[in-house]
């Protein structure tokens, strides 16, 4: 068995998120036993961190002792060990937030990020008559993507979707500082998990903790030195981010930033599933589990490949399993909302979903323009039953997003209509 | 507890237990390989559970016979008691005992209560008075009045290797009986109230299996890892009747291997295992002529019996059943010849 990395903020993660793991089991009903937790990190210990099916099957054999719960086991282990290897390097563990967007973050034993990220480059221009591949591949991503996707660094050539239907090259000064995206979408995610809940944890500065300062002052003979502060707890956010990859759409979205996004999302939502739809929908919520970018990539490449074409948005939202939303689901469509299906279809689905999760938002990549509108007759049906259309182009987007759910929130009215960028 | 007992097999490795497996010729999965490993190097009971012919059993002796040490077997039943599986007294030899020691102290002249010694000879109860030997005072609790039954066996076994303990179809005892094993399972020990506490020198390596007829208790299932052991897909069972069956043609023991996977998908009281499918195999090699020939509709009626073991079942392969179960072994058939 393998090697285990022998440091202490290594220890830390790995227990934090063996512990959040089998929370999250026995929250699903899995009849975790009491003291399997400790087995658990010794049987982690023993197998490393190498072989993800090996340590599935370790942590199976300790955590689960009933067939019925296998298949809830198997269905989180997958966020379990992309938390536990995101944020496990050799040279320690990061913090969440300054983790790179395209999760740069080997398992142990494997390649560094760099390696992986130049080896999954130079899949893409290799092979296949490679120059033609290559610059069919460069084309695909519209110049949009550049090599390490997700990584804003310098300009890059964007596309706009013109008004007369044809995509046209633009040179975008898109320059997105990586703290930049870091900021606005630690923004969001404050925003969304704004509500707080009924537990109190430490930290914070909204009440004096006075047990704690009472178990301090043991240590100092009963003098208080410092007053602890402690908060309520937040909710972690619970998303669906369903995804339109039509033509029209991706000629116009930032393709990296887009990935980088619902990446993110993944990386750092409690729980984000990702669909993409365009005559069909389809679950790629594991495309972008991989630690670099290239698996989501492929996957948003596959789905132009086999879809790209028009966007039948109704047909494909009907499709979602009723189990994907629920009431505590903060639900976001990326589309323009070119609907070239049945409205009424759209219409219905949209209800429903409405109807069972906790908010329905509308990001729209052509709501950047100031001069945007929802004229389109999918939008306008779509508009409704969705809490809010915002702009989603670049990472002032988000901030702008989070900025109204923070100060109007989430039961006012919000929306493109009122970004104050537009005045 | 556990945790920091000293296992006999905490330096084993991956190639220690494949090699164990291969040795006796039993295929296992990565998963249970692994999970084998991590019961051997952690020191903790494992509980198999599966259906029944999916090789729970076959896991305990393979291990037994890969690491050459001995098998403790205790097959557990509905009513079994304390006294069968940790130890009993030797209540003959106790008697025998007490009686010589009463015969000793009277022929020496003593009339020291001869009366009513046959009562108190009895061990059974424990009383001082049957428990001492006569005059000499020595007590018949002892070592040499003990029967070992397999717990109390394979916690004192005082061999170089730790022995396999397989507590089998633990889910056929009583609840009552599984407290009796908590003891054993956490801290590999027991309590005999005549000697003291019993603890193993190097833990057993413990395997318990089940299968499901009961919902075992929280308690039994927090003190082992849980391996669910799936029925055989066929590429397994093709690879278990290579190396169980060798004197099977290859191609013909896919066939078999195929109508077996297609008996398992009908809503059978009694699913073939991959037991069930090695008699299968063995019973038609046995009786081939013509080793190679393809699986015939009256070769399988013939030997349905090994496979199936319930009239109903066996009343459900029709002729439309069975023509079923010819086109998969064609099937997979035509795809072996492909592949060769």
């Amino acid at each position: 068995m393998s090697d285990v990395p022998d440091f202490e903020v290594a220890r830390d993660h790995v227990r934090d998120e063996l512990v959040r793991f089998t929370r999250a089991l026995r929250r699903a009903g899995v009849g975790v036993p009491a003291n399997a937790q400790t087995t658990a990190a010794r049987a982690l210990v023993e197998v490393g961190f190498d072989d993800e099916s090996r340590a599935n099957v370790a942590l199976r054999a300790c955590l689960v002792t009933e067939r019925e719960d296998l298949d809830t086991f198997d269905r989180l282990f997958g966020e379990f060990w992309r938390r536990l290897t995101a944020g496990v390097t050799p040279e320690g563990s990061a913090e969440r937030r300054e983790d790179d967007p395209d999760g740069g973050f080997a398992p142990l034993g494997g390649a560094p990020a760099d390696e992986r990220v130049e080896e999954s480059s130079g899949r893409e221009t290799d092979g296949d008559s490679d120059d033609q591949r290559g610059a069919a591949a460069s084309s695909s991503l519209g110049g949009v993507v550049s090599k390490n996707a997700g990584e804003h660094v310098g300009e890059h050539v964007a596309t706009k979707r013109s008004p007369t239907g044809t995509p046209t090259p633009v040179a975008a000064a898109t320059t997105t500082p990586d703290q930049e995206f870091e900021r606005a979408f630690a923004d969001l995610t404050d925003a969304l998990a704004g509500l707080r809940g009924r537990r109190w944890t430490a930290g914070g500065d909204e009440r004096a903790d006075a047990r704690r300062a009472l178990r301090s002052s043991f240590g100092t003979g009963g003098i208080v030195v410092s007053m602890p502060q402690r908060e309520r707890t937040r909710p972690a956010v619970r998303a669906l981010l369903l995804v339109d990859v039509s033509q029209s759409v991706l000629d116009t979205v930032d393709r990296s930033f887009l990935l980088g996004f619902l990446r993110r999302a993944r990386a750092d939502w409690r729980d984000a599933s990702v669909y993409f739809f365009d005559e069909e929908l389809r679950d790629v919520s594991n495309a972008f589990d991989a630690p670099s970018q290239t698996a989501a990539l492929d996957a948003l490449e596959r789905a132009e490949a086999e879809w790209g074409g028009g966007t039948r948005i109704g047909a494909s939202l009907a499709q979602l399993p009723p189990d994907a939303v629920d009431h505590r689901t903060d639900v976001f469509v990326v589309s323009d909302g070119l609907e070239t299906g049945d409205v009424a279809e759209l219409e219905r689905a949209l209800s429903g979903i409405a109807q069972r999760a906790a908010s329905v938002r509308w990001l729209n990549p052509l709501a950047a323009s100031p001069a945007y509108e929802p004229a389109a007759r999918g939008m306008a049906a779509a508009q409704p039953f969705v809490d809010g259309i915002f702009a989603f182009s670049e990472a002032a987007d988000l901030t702008e997003l989070a900025r109204q759910l923070r100060t109007r929130g989430p039961r006012e009215r919000v929306g493109y209509e009122y970004d104050s960028r537009r005045e | 507890m556990t945790d920091r007992r000293t296992t006999a097999f905490a330096d084993a490795t991956e190639s220690d237990v494949r090699a164990a497996f291969d040795a006796e010729d039993y295929v296992a999965d990565d998963d249970v390989v692994t999970t084998v490993l991590l019961a051997l190097r952690l020191g903790k009971p494992l509980l198999v559970e599966g259906e029944p012919g999916a090789g729970k059993t076959e896991l305990a002796k393979v291990l037994a016979a890969g690491f050459d040490t001995d098998l403790v077997r205790l097959q557990c039943y509905e009513g079994l008691t304390a006294e069968s599986a940790l130890y009993e007294w030797n209540y003959t030899k106790q008697l025998l005992a007490v009686q010589r020691g009463n015969r000793h102290s009277s022929g020496g002249g003593s009339d020291g209560g001869g009366s009513g010694s046959d009562g108190n000879g009895d061990g059974s109860d424990g009383s001082d008075a049957g428990a001492e030997d006569g005059e000499r005072g020595e007590s018949v609790f002892t070592e040499e009045y003990l029967l070992e039954r397999p717990l109390l066996r394979a916690l004192r076994n005082d061999g170089e290797t730790p022995p396999v303990l397989l507590i089998d179809e633990v889910d056929r005892a009583d609840e009552e009986f599984e407290a009796l094993l908590l003891e054993v399972l956490s801290d590999f020990q027991v309590s005999v109230p005549e000697l003291g506490t019993v603890r193993a020198e190097t833990p057993p390596v413990v395997v318990v299996t089940s299968n499901r007829t009961r919902g075992l208790s929280d308690a039994l299932k927090r003190r082992c890892l849980y391996l669910h052991v799936s029925p055989p897909s066929f590429e397994k069972e093709r690879a278990i009747l290579a190396r169980k069956v060798p004197e099977l043609d290859g191609a013909v023991a896919a066939e078999l291997c195929a109508a077996a996977g297609r008996l398992r998908e009908e809503p059978l009281r009694k699913p073939p295992g991959a037991a069930e499918t090695i008699d299968w195999a063995r019973a038609v090699a046995a009786l081939r002529t013509n080793g190679d020939e393809s699986l015939s509709s009256a070769e399988v009626e013939q030997t349905l019996g090994c496979l199936l073991k319930e009239v109903e079942d066996v009343e459900r392969v029709d002729d439309d059943l069975l023509a079923d179960l010819l086109d998969a072994a064609s099937e997979a058939r035509a795809s072996t010849d492909a592949a060769r």
